[in-house]
């Protein structure tokens, strides 16, 4: 299923931040919060990243966007490597890329009214002014369900998920191609939470978004993705197409994971895979397999050898030594 | 799943006025007891400095021998010196120039001490470092020392003291601004910000400052009662002021040589300025309490 042109190709992306100590701040170690990690995401598609918290989501998503320096690998975005990029082509390139963040309560200034917050894009990139950006910010904030009154409103006198609606609002109002949304859901009731997937689903269609859909939540992801990458400790240990990774995911992390979302009906409650123990530290991560702490199938080799992506299906990938085993 | 995407605006609830922050403020403030009078006193302060013309009939400056060492009476309210000018009269218009140092003083050391903080906060790594260690060893000074050395340098004056005693409170505007700025750097609508190509400089003006100004505001009213303090001070000090300007800290130092025969002409200038103080003082306090959300809740 090679798709002629990626949308976004991330190539053995490593983020590192050092841990540093004493009067000199020398550096003693790293915190490898992003470790060698591998996507492509074609136009029009959903990419769901999920792991728990603190595996280096977040971290994968802001690097990718280049707001923080990577520590090696590359993106390329449109078969543009970003990295290599002037100070000014990033700039330009701000308006094709945005990101949504998690919290909807300190992405938002309080002390600027949501048409200023929506608007300042437009007149700092030199798209829209006065009047013009006025209509633009009132048309943009009904596209994401709120009204134009809103327009001189302050923060504090939203709700959650009307922030929320802001706050995609802004992201959206310089027409970007490419979103990466951090946990967008995950600080709102559950009663709200459906609402922004759907309004994010229709905007997709809409406007033929690309998405970047970092989650902790395996049945949102399974709701919007295509094309699922699971992330430990730093590392992509499985992507696969959302049908096979829900119906067969093949790494020992994925396969826990999954046995751990509650379903509705009783005939499909699968046995849990509970994983004792917690996650490692980042800063000093296991040899070999990150995993095999934890792993119920760990075996001497694991200690000892790193895995590496292996193609186990036409476009399934996994990183587990006994892959072949546990198929 | 489809879920009508306007159900959460039902919960909103109406406002009819608006209540801006500002508003909240006020109200808060006019319940605290200890910051009206503090305003109230800042306020007769204020009137006496606008009006001292209309307030009084004698002059603050001219020498009338005949007249000296008055105790207080109704004609001289708080009696006259040694050189026969009416107290009353010279504390009225010293009311003037102690403001002036107050305020002139402060503008200066924030409109120098913001900005520097303010870049030294946002952009961190060695800059920092170097604006950091510099505002240590200033730290390392008190300021009214701080001050001293600054008039030594221009000379003596009031104007020269209120560039004095700016200078002075540079460091403290620094090191509240940066530690302001890295707390507020952190916030999501920073990066927001970055992520939309927002340049670094209308970030600092229009999402970082903005959301510093609370404890700019209350350090600067602090600021000024310390400002009059050192401002008195270098008077004392014969660095300020010159004669026959009627300055406070000068009055209390040529008052001090008749302390044991006229003790009206230390007091009174003293009480002047415990009182401007304190009025600066108490307002600070009042409007720490009340810029800080979490204390506005309780009440």
């Amino acid at each position: 299923m090679n798709n002629p042109e990626p949308m976004l190709e991330v190539e053995d992306l490593k983020k590192y931040f050092p841990i540093r100590t004493g009067v000199f701040s020398r550096v003693v170690g790293h915190v490898k919060a992003v470790d060698g990690i591998s996507m492509r995401i074609n136009p029009g598609e959903t990419y769901g990243l999920v792991g728990e918290s603190g595996c280096g989501k977040s971290t994968a998503g802001l690097t990718i966007l280049n707001m923080l320096n990577p520590s090696g690998g590359s993106v390329l975005y449109k078969g543009k490597d970003i990295y290599s990029m002037g100070k000014e082509e990033m700039r330009n390139l701000r308006k094709e890329m945005q990101i949504i963040f998690q919290d909807p309560y300190s992405s938002l200034n309080p002390r600027m009214s949501v048409g200023e917050a929506i608007g300042e894009a437009l007149e700092v990139h030199g798209i829209a002014t006065g009047k013009k950006r006025r209509e633009k910010v009132e048309y943009i904030l009904k596209v994401c369900g709120l009204d134009t009154y809103h327009y001189r409103r302050y923060p504090h006198e939203f709700s959650g998920g009307q922030r929320q609606r802001v706050v995609i609002a802004r992201a959206l109002v310089l027409e970007p191609q490419f979103i990466v949304a951090d946990e967008p859901i995950s600080a709102l009731d559950v009663s709200i939470q459906s609402q922004i997937i759907n309004l994010l689903e229709e905007l997709q269609d809409q406007f033929g978004l690309t998405f970047l859909f970092i989650s902790h939540d395996l049945s949102v992801v399974k709701h919007m993705a295509n094309r699922v990458g699971v992330m430990y400790l730093g590392r992509i240990v499985e992507d696969a197409p959302k049908k096979e990774f829900y119906a067969s995911p093949l790494h020992p992390y994925s396969q826990a994971l999954l046995s751990a979302v509650p379903s509705m009906l009783p005939a499909q409650q699968k046995e849990r895979i509970i994983l004792t123990g917690d996650v490692p530290s980042p800063s000093n991560p296991p040899p070999g397999c990150t995993f095999h702490t934890r792993c119920p199938w760990a075996v001497a080799i694991c200690s000892n050898e790193v895995p590496h992506l292996k193609k186990v299906g036409p476009d399934h990938f996994v990183s587990c030594h006994l892959v072949e085993e546990v198929i | 799943m489809k879920v009508d995407n306007k159900v959460d605006e039902i919960c909103e609830l109406p406002t009819p006025k608006r209540d801006t922050e500002l508003r909240q403020v006020w109200r808060h403030l006019r319940r605290n007891r200890l910051a009206m009078i503090g305003l109230g006193v800042l306020l007769v302060f204020l009137l006496c400095a606008i009006f001292a013309p209309l307030l009084t009939g004698y002059d603050p400056i001219k020498i009338d021998l005949g007249n000296a060492f008055k105790l207080p009476s109704t004609e001289n309210l708080l009696g006259t010196d040694w050189q026969g000018r009416d107290v009353f009269t010279r504390i009225l218009y010293g009311s003037r120039i102690s403001l002036a140092i107050g305020l002139i003083s402060v503008t200066i050391g924030m409109l120098i001490g913001v900005p520097i903080g303010a870049l030294s906060g946002y952009y961190g790594g060695r800059f920092d470092l170097f604006i950091q260690r510099i505002i240590d060893i200033l730290i390392a000074f008190p300021g009214i020392l701080l001050a001293i050395v600054v008039v030594t340098v221009l000379g003596v004056g009031v104007e020269n003291v209120m560039i004095a005693v700016g200078i002075a409170s540079v460091p403290i505007y620094t090191r509240l601004v940066r530690g302001s700025v890295l707390a507020v750097k952190e916030q999501g609508y920073i990066a927001a910000a970055k992520a939309l190509g927002i340049g670094d400089f209308r970030i600092i003006m229009r999402h970082i400052m903005p959301n510093c100004l609370g404890p700019i505001i209350v350090q600067s009213t602090f600021q000024i009662a310390t400002a009059i303090l050192w401002a008195a001070g270098l008077g004392f000090l014969g660095l300020g002021a010159q004669p026959p300007d009627p300055e406070w800290g000068a009055m209390l130092s040529k008052g001090r040589e008749y302390i044991r025969t006229a003790h009206h002409l230390t007091t009174y200038p003293g009480l002047a300025i415990l009182f401007m103080v304190l009025g600066f003082n108490l307002i600070g306090d009042g409007l720490r309490d009340a810029l800080d959300p979490r204390s506005r809740k309780h009440k």
